[in-house]
């Protein structure tokens, strides 16, 4: 699961008549490489990195790009290059641990000549020199960001293969049909390369997690937001976990995750199997949202008790075009226990609808 | 406190009591003041214009490129996905005409998707149904227009309906803003921008690196310096227009502080006598000066100002048809231009001063104990001015074959100031002899006349000066009349020569020196297959930049020419060779401005960038043109089509076959158009139209020498009052004689008509001199215009016959001072 953010335009509900959608049914059938490219039958598509490095030195980054496509309309167009069938938004966000700092830029672009888009034939996923390059069928991912204060220049090898969400290829999101998005993870990609802050060019290594997701419709009107964590353990292990928040402040039945062991097959984990418990929060003073920056999280069936801290408060990502809400997208680190052993890890925390509804 | 109690003595108490001289010495310089101030500000209003035009949401930029028929859109992709940090921004920016007011807009394409800052500006983001609408558009605060509003725009050869879904921030000026999207297909540019404007901290070479060979990369405000570059040389000659009324003003500070001084002559020696310093009293004049230059400074900075409000119209107006696509930038009043106001009022008093200042600083102490009164007249040594006068003479015959300097035509500009110096050292000569031919003359007029003319030859000195000042405007304003005249008659003639079309057809959307809206290829198309017609010759232009500087490409079917159109080449006698040399790929044809400004001659290569290419072109002649000052460089159209593919027209000449009637012919081509916004201009009215839009251009240039002629004119009647009253006791015995009232006055009307009849004779050759300087000197060296010389006599007759009447319009109030003298008071006060 992933955030639909907003894509600065207003897009609910004003489609061409006519473009009929495809729905995120069960029983989908996923082919490699071509579904991690992109899909434009289904309104809306996101490929999600995120990311924690550390220098040799020991200073530590968090970084998070990310590129959003989403359909306006299938009519056949005017013919002219500057169409708009989608619009695509990439986030990028980068987090100076030691220095305390939070960076983070936004761009909306049309196809256009070039601008943006996802290519399978040049495995390309780009937003302007905001790219993802894939090789080797995906064993080699290349990101690349550039911002006016910093950029990044990573490569990523997956150290476990692609991890098909939810069941039956769909991951739900509501009761009715539909109501679903094809969702698939590299929850483990070594990283290698440069960062650059301000002017400083730095080597980094440490471990990414990409996200592609692709739905027509997610959430329903009675969701505000989600809660969304990704965890990496030391031990090789991973979790994902999300949460979705109803109007009435309680949690979704259709909260979910998956457990992804540090060998074997990964399993599915359904709402009534965890228990998320904010302990402390954060307000913003941009937007005045307040995000719990504290988390416990207990997973019954694999006796998993964490608590969940940021190094870094200050991770949220506002102040992009009026229709655009803030979010908190942000490092985290873990510790707890698992069957009595203690584990540690590293993670990525996303927290919506603290600032306003996200509407999709 | 001695200084200052003879500035009191001399200064102040005399000009207190000679208020209304006093007056009008001000107002001529104010007047001076004012034209120089008024040109400034509207020169500037109208250079900083294309910046409000087509920066309209240019916002911040560190680049811009550009390219000769369009940037190919594939350079904005490469250009968005170079490894720096980058913002690109293209644009497509055209002009409207609004259906209704025939308001000119500028509607520019921005990318709305990419521009969140621009939406932000809006209050409303445009939203999926207005980005995929054709009738969107955004509306800048300065249209006038409103949320939900309905415009219609005529773009090209169509109108168009447009529903305004924003008001856009006050960046967006006067301008309407579409998405790419509609802008490309609403505007014909299918594969192009216009521009890419470009934020990034990458260097040139980076960029360039991506970009196709035609393109040109700037710094962001490049073309707009190129445009105050190639508006500099009519800036220019404009300024220095604008002088001349200063200069005008300047012999009248000379005239009245001469008057005063010799005036005064006792009382200097008086003051001299009590041991005043001949600095004391070069002072005092100087400062007199000083005050007069400073009360006209002043109160030329307030006329200017008002002034400008017409004179930006005009500028304006001149620089759109000749140069460049403006809207006139507000006019501002900066410290700057206060500052020089002052500067030039008090200058031009101060060296106008000199000479009475240093000749009053010479009055010997001794002169207040003698008796009687020297006439200063008496001191012109009018051979020795004579002399002077040749020499100057001959200088101005040198100046004006030297070459321009750094392009401006400095010796041009000389050799027009030597000119009028000459006149004006002639003058005191060319009066005394008059006056001793032309006595018997006069007699038989009778006797007003006699004295009339005995006493402008008597004080020759004030006279000359007089006859100098009015001489100098009539002078200047019969050579531009000459000039505009014989430059008007150039362009009706080549007119003549080169309009041989039965109809021409243009897009209703509005062109300029810069813009050239289109006309569909299908319309060209059913227009060519029309039975009435016999061929037509369709043009497209584009603008593009050549070395630096504007210039225009045209393609136009050199077969359709060489049949039936004529261009006159410059030394060619028979222009179809050239045509037909033209057909072939490589090859193109320049028109004299561009040959000029550029130095190319027939055999020349010209490197041209053609969309992403550049084309190495032959150059096989020079033609003659008058259509626009950037300069035409023209190929075969089929050339034009290879590099840029759009098959649009800029205007199309119809040829009808022999024996169809225009109207018929006219209504065919009318009923082939139906729907579109295209004009049908028969050729009698295309004609009429060029020579309004020239009309309209000179119009800047009749006005400064109106306010010249003021000036003089101003001069004039100061100059007879101050006469009158020098005068009273003179003209009290008159009429102590036995001369009746009538008869005084008769005679202070004969000077005032042997004063203006002596100026607009001087000042008739002076002008014939002063236009070949600006035919052949000026005009060709800053514009490189082929003109040929012309007559306009009746022009001439006109403005003569108009200075006349107003120099003895003139005489009237100094007239009824002079009847209104008590003879028997007047003879007592001796």
């Amino acid at each position: 699961m992933k955030s639909s953010l907003a894509i600065g335009l207003a897009c609910a509900g004003v489609l061409a008549a006519g473009t009929v959608w495809r729905q995120a049914l069960p029983g989908y059938h996923y082919h490699f490489p071509g579904d991690y490219f992109s899909h434009s039958g289904f309104r809306t598509e996101w490929w999600y990195y995120t990311g924690n490095l550390q220098t040799s030195g020991g200073k530590r980054f968090g970084y998070e790009l990310t590129f959003f496509r989403h359909a306006l309309s299938r009519d056949r167009g005017s013919g002219s290059v500057w169409d708009v069938p989608d619009v695509w938004l990439a986030h990028l966000a980068f987090s100076d641990i030691n220095g305390q700092r939070f960076y983070h830029t936004e761009r909306l672009n049309r196809p256009g000549p070039g601008l943006a888009g996802a290519d399978i034939t040049r495995g390309l996923i780009w937003n302007g020199n905001w790219f993802s390059r894939w090789s080797d069928g995906g064993r080699r991912q290349q990101l690349q960001a550039i911002a006016n204060d910093f950029r990044f220049d990573l490569n990523l090898v997956p150290v476990k293969p692609v991890v098909i969400h939810g069941e039956h290829g769909i991951s739900r999101k509501g009761p009715l049909p539909g109501e679903a998005s094809h969702y698939i993870s590299f929850t483990r990609l070594r990283t290698q390369g440069t960062v650059e802050l301000h002017g400083e060019r730095q080597m980094v290594e440490g471990f990414s997690w990409m996200d592609h997701e692709f739905f027509t419709h997610q959430l329903t009107a009675d969701q505000v937001g989600w809660d969304w964590f990704s965890i990496q353990f030391d031990d090789g292990a991973e979790l994902m976990l999300f949460r979705l928040r109803r109007t009435d402040g309680a949690a979704d039945p259709f909260s979910a995750g998956t457990w992804v062991p540090a060998t074997g097959a990964a399993r599915p984990i359904t709402s009534s199997e965890f228990r998320l418990t904010s302990e402390a929060t954060w307000r913003s003073p941009a937007t005045t949202g307040v995000y719990p920056v504290r988390w416990s999280i207990l997973v019954h069936p694999l006796n998993l008790k964490l608590q969940v801290t940021t190094p870094l408060a200050a991770q949220e990502l506002s102040g992009g075009p009026p229709a655009s809400p803030a979010y908190w997208e942000g490092a985290i680190d873990i510790e707890g226990t698992r069957q009595g052993h203690p584990v540690r890890g590293r993670g990525y925390l996303e927290m919506t609808g603290y600032a306003g509804k996200i509407g999709m | 406190m001695a200084s200052f109690r003879l500035l009191y003595r001399f200064v102040i108490r005399p000009m207190a009591r000679e208020r209304l001289r006093t007056v009008l010495t001000v107002f001529a310089v104010a007047l001076g003041v004012g034209v120089v101030i008024a040109i400034e500000l509207a020169g500037q209003a109208a250079a900083g214009s294309f910046h409000a035009s087509m920066e309209t949401l240019a916002g911040r930029a560190d680049y811009e490129v550009t390219a000769a028929g369009g940037v190919p859109v594939e350079a904005v992709g490469r250009l968005a996905t170079l490894a720096w940090p980058i913002r690109v921004r293209p644009r497509i920016e055209d002009y409207g005409m609004i259906a209704g007011d025939l308001r000119v807009v500028p509607v520019i394409g921005v990318d709305l998707v990419a521009d969140g800052r621009l939406a932000a500006a809006g209050g409303e983001a445009p939203d999926a149904e207005s980005l995929m609408a054709a009738d969107a558009i955004w509306a800048g605060p300065d249209t006038g227009y409103h949320k939900g509003d309905t415009v219609r725009l005529i773009l090209n050869d169509t109108e168009r309906r447009f529903r305004v879904r924003g008001v856009l921030g006050s960046a967006a000026g006067g301008a309407f803003v579409l998405d790419l999207g509609s802008a490309s297909r609403l505007l014909g540019r299918k594969s192009t921008v216009d521009r890419i404007l470009i934020e990034s901290p990458a260097s040139e070479s980076v960029l360039r690196a991506v970009l196709p060979p035609g393109c040109e990369l700037a710094r962001f405000g490049a073309r707009t310096e190129e445009n105050r570059r190639m508006l500099a040389a009519f800036r220019w000659n404009l300024r220095v227009l604008s002088y001349i009324a200063l200069v005008v003003g300047a012999f009248l500070i000379y005239n009245t502080l001469s008057v005063s001084v010799v005036r005064r002559r006792p009382e200097i020696g008086i003051v001299r006598a009590m041991g005043a310093t001949r600095r004391a009293v070069l002072g005092a004049v100087l400062s007199e000066a000083a005050m007069l230059g400073l009360a006209g400074g002043a109160a030329g900075l307030l006329l200017g100002r008002v002034m400008a409000e017409g004179a930006v119209r005009l500028v304006a107006a001149t620089v759109d048809s000749l140069y460049v696509s403006s809207r006139p930038a507000p006019i501002e009043v900066t410290a700057a231009i206060v500052a020089w106001a002052m500067a030039i009022g008090i200058g031009a008093a101060l060296v106008s001063a000199l000479t009475p200042a240093w000749e009053a600083a010479q009055v010997p102490p001794t002169e207040a104990m003698a008796r009687g009164r020297r006439e200063y007249q008496a001191r012109v040594r009018r051979w020795r001015n004579l002399g002077l006068g040749a020499a100057c003479g001959l200088a101005a015959w040198l100046a004006a074959r030297q070459a321009p300097v750094g392009g401006r035509p400095l010796f041009g500009y000389l050799a027009a100031l030597l000119l009028i110096a000459t006149g004006v050292l002639a003058i005191p000569a060319l009066i005394s002899s008059l006056a001793s031919v032309s006595a018997g003359c006069l007699r038989r007029i009778g006797a007003e006349a006699l004295l009339a003319g005995r006493s402008l030859a008597g004080s020759l000195r004030r006279t000359s000066v007089l006859v100098g000042a009015l001489s100098t405007a009539v002078a200047m304003t019969v050579a531009v009349a000459i000039m505009v005249g014989s430059f008007r008659q150039t362009v009706l003639d080549w007119m003549d020569d080169r309009l041989k079309a039965d109809l021409y057809l243009r897009p209703a959307a509005p062109a300029s020196a810069d813009r050239h809206p289109t006309i569909r290829a299908e319309l060209a198309d059913r227009v060519a297959k029309l039975e009435g017609v016999a061929a037509i010759d369709r043009f497209r232009a584009y603008e593009i930049n050549y070395q630096g500087m504007p210039a225009t490409l045209a393609g136009g079917d050199s077969r359709v020419a060489s049949r039936f159109g004529r261009r006159s080449f410059l030394g060619v006698s028979n222009p179809v060779p050239i045509f037909r040399a033209l057909e072939h790929p490589g090859t193109a044809v320049v028109s004299e401005p561009f040959a000029n400004k550029h130095n190319v001659h027939p055999g020349d290569r010209l490197r041209l960038p053609m969309g992403a290419r550049i084309v190495s072109l032959k150059v096989l002649g020079v033609f003659y043109d008058y259509a626009n000052e950037r300069g035409y460089i023209i190929v075969d159209r089929r050339t034009l089509l290879r590099y840029l593919p759009d098959p649009a027209s800029s205007n199309i000449a119809v040829y009808l076959k022999p024996g169809v009637d225009l109207e018929a012919g006219r209504r065919q081509v009318e009923g082939a158009l139906a729907g579109a916004r295209v004009q049908v201009l028969s050729n009698r009215r295309l004609r009429q139209e060029a020579i309004r839009i020239f009309d309209r251009t000179f119009a800047i240039t009749y006005a400064l020498e109106a306010v010249a002629i003021l000036v003089a004119v101003t001069g004039v009647a100061s100059a007879l009052v101050a006469l009158v009253i020098d005068r009273r006791r003179e003209l009290g015995l008159l009429r102590f004689l036995g001369g009746s009232r009538p008869q005084v006055a008769r005679m202070i009307y004969y000077e005032a008509g042997l004063l203006g009849l002596l100026a607009n004779g001087v000042g008739l050759l002076l002008g014939m001199a002063l236009s070949m300087v600006l035919i052949f000197v000026i005009n060709r060296q800053s514009f490189g215009w082929t003109i040929r010389f012309h007559w306009p006599v009746a022009v001439l007759l006109g403005v003569l016959t108009l200075i006349y009447m107003a120099t003895v319009l003139a005489a009237v109030y100094p007239a009824r001072i002079a009847t209104r003298l008590r003879p028997i008071e007047v003879v007592h006060e001796e």
